[in-house]
């Protein structure tokens, strides 16, 4: 059987990527997975509830927002800037690492994860909400309560939730701009 | 006649309106349906007869899910109503004696479950839906009444209400009610089977159906010429359920009667109010029960004995243009989950090509699930549904209308005939979400 394909071309961690043919329906986790060889996003329930599969992607302005690759077709990225897990640290031309996001050595620093698996969506999760707060920051007395929103649907099969929000506090706490009031 | 019997009767008028409009007021001609039978108390032997069965006809009444404030004491009340005229609140109906009903004698309960008018001669707002009450049996008014005194009294202040003057003075009801209750309780159809008429007072007297289904007038009465022909409710419509609008929806009356016990179906499953109506209420009701009320309104003396839903409507078709962009956003957004051919994965998201809110004449319902999504839902037995994003951010009013005409063309039959402009209309701001 022949899928029908499309062109598609969009920005993947800064790089262009495309136009390729890819099938009309395909998900963009398996096009990440099949066609670009990032495997970071990570397929849990492959049906929109777990958030492993979290990528973000830039609008207009320079926010971003974050998506689920099992539930959202590859072709919905067209022309627009998406960033993986692949794409959240530094590394230099040969690909060595430079420097971890600093919402990835948070979590390090915080032993935030056991199995790593869920961490991926966790990353863009905790990313997407700092650079919310960076545009609209909130009084210290909502902090608890909006990571615990932000990260709520993430699910962690190893029960690595309060670890996860502790680092995210952290980080919030220790980032200047974040907070008002 | 001269300048003096004008101005005369010109007075007279105005005082015969005045004693007509102050005997409404007063409630000289409020007729009540309660028969004096009632002012003899309960005997204790009585009481304790009749609760479990008040359990049964309060859980049709769906009693519960108004006077009981979301994650709040048992029946102490508290659940908001926004009305167009203020907030209302729920009141306590436990049988504490300061709060509750606890001091109310069986008469009042009576009065104020039927006629609308409460211990002290307080009067109710419609709200409380005491016009469909009004035909519950005396029976089973005193099946709920001592299945209430039952209850833990919880001592839990009423909530006062806010609402705007005059809908504020309780005693202009007098009014509402001489315009909008029935002279008499519910009396059976001879010409109908027993069935059919079991339906009839399970759908209008007991689940009062008809308070979000039959459209109201401009005094908030029930339309009595548009009976369950379906209402804007809460910004969605509580859809046309007369053997018509069931039909154009998909259902028959096999299907209607699961429905009603499981909240999940071909068509869809139940969201809004009516998640909450099978939640509390019609998943407990009697199979005999549920397959009354699906013969009562499909109109049909009994149950068929094989269920034939249907034909599916035929497709319509659409602009090619219009279709090849709704396709792609179909297969970006929504396919994931609801399938490439609307047929949705069991447990987690509805089929789409037999969805109701397709068929519906009105894109309302769809395009606000769209917009603002739905939670995710636990149904009776092991059955849920995971929740759906909101999409009021991802979509512009464009696309929105584009994929609405194409979903409904394709799976609903229904003419393309959604502008942006419709779309703009049914947003609500304030919805965002990955
Ligand atoms: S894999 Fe995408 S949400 Fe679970
Ligand atoms: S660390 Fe194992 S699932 Fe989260």
């Amino acid at each position: 059987m022949t899928l029908p394909t499309k062109p598609l071309a969009l920005t993947v961690n800064g790089q262009p990527v495309g136009p390729l043919d890819v099938p009309e329906g395909l998900m963009m986790q398996d096009f990440l997975h099949e066609y670009l060889n990032l495997t970071g996003a990570r397929m849990g329930c492959g049906q929109g509830i777990c958030h492993a599969c979290t990528i973000m992607v830039e609008e207009a302005d320079g926010a971003v927002r974050e998506m689920r690759t099992c539930i959202t077709g590859a072709h919905w990225f067209a022309g627009k800037k998406v960033v993986t897990i692949e794409g959240h640290a530094q590394h230099d031309a040969q690909g060595g690492l430079v420097a971890l996001s600093p919402v990835q050595q948070a979590f390090i620093e915080h032993f935030a994860f056991q199995c790593g698996y869920c961490t991926p969506g966790f990353v863009t999760g905790a990313t997407v909400l700092i650079d919310q707060l960076k545009r609209a920051p909130i009084p210290r007395a909502e902090l608890e309560k909006t990571v615990t929103e932000a990260l709520d649907k993430h699910i962690c099969r190893c029960t690595g939730y309060v670890r996860y929000h502790t680092a995210v506090r952290d980080l919030i706490l220790n980032t200047p701009g974040l907070l008002r009031g | 006649m001269t300048k003096r019997t004008i101005l005369l009767t010109a007075a007279a008028l105005v005082v015969i309106g005045a004693v007509a409009v102050a005997s409404v007021f007063f409630g000289a001609l409020e007729t009540s349906v309660v028969s004096k039978d009632v002012d003899t108390p309960l005997s204790a032997q009585e009481m304790q007869r009749l609760a479990e069965r008040g359990a049964y006809v309060a859980v049709a009444a769906d009693c519960y899910a108004c006077h009981t404030a979301k994650d709040g004491p048992a029946w102490a009340g508290g659940l908001a109503f926004e009305t167009p005229f203020g907030t209302l609140y729920a009141t306590n109906i436990s049988p504490d004696k300061e709060h509750g009903i606890g001091a109310w004698t069986r008469a009042e309960f009576h009065r104020s479950v039927r006629d609308g008018v409460a211990k002290g001669g307080r009067h109710l707002y419609p709200a409380m839906p005491y016009a469909s009450y009004r035909e519950m049996t005396e029976e089973d008014v005193d099946a709920v009444y001592a299945f209430l005194m039952t209850r833990e009294p919880m001592p839990v202040p009423n909530r006062e209400n806010q609402l705007s003057f005059p809908f504020n003075i309780r005693q202009s009801l007098t009014f509402w009610n001489l315009v909008n209750l029935r002279r008499s309780g519910f009396e059976p159809d001879p010409a109908r089977s027993e069935v059919w008429n079991r339906g009839r007072y399970v759908v209008d007297a007991l689940a009062h159906c008809g308070e979000c289904h039959t459209p109201r007038n401009l005094l908030q009465g029930m339309k009595p010429g548009a009976y369950l022909e379906g209402a804007v409710i809460e910004g969605v419509e509580a859809p046309d359920i007369t053997k018509e609008g069931l039909t154009r929806m998909g259902f028959d009356p096999a299907t209607l009667a699961a429905f009603m016990k499981s909240g999940v179906s071909a068509q869809g499953s139940m969201t809004h109010q009516m998640f909450e109506v099978v939640h509390f209420s019609t998943q407990y009701l009697t199979d005999d029960d549920l397959k009354a009320m699906a013969a009562y309104l499909f109109d049909l003396d009994a149950m068929p004995a094989t269920s034939t839903p249907p034909p599916a409507p035929a497709p319509v078709d659409v602009a090619p243009p219009v279709a090849s962009a709704a396709r792609s956003t179909y297969l970006n957004l929504c396919a994931g989950c609801h399938g490439a051919e609307g047929q949705g994965i069991p447990h987690v998201a509805v089929p789409l090509s037999t969805n109701a809110s397709l068929r519906l004449e009105s894109p309302r319902n769809f395009v606000r699930a769209v917009l603002n999504g739905i939670p995710a839902q636990r149904f009776p037995g092991l059955e849920r549904m995971e929740a759906m994003p909101p999409f009021a951010d991802l979509l512009d009013d464009r696309e929105l209308a584009d994929l609405t005409n194409w979903m409904r063309a394709r799976w609903g039959g229904r003419q393309p005939a959604v502008t942006p402009e419709d779309i703009a209309k049914l947003r609500e701001r304030g919805h965002g979400g990955s």
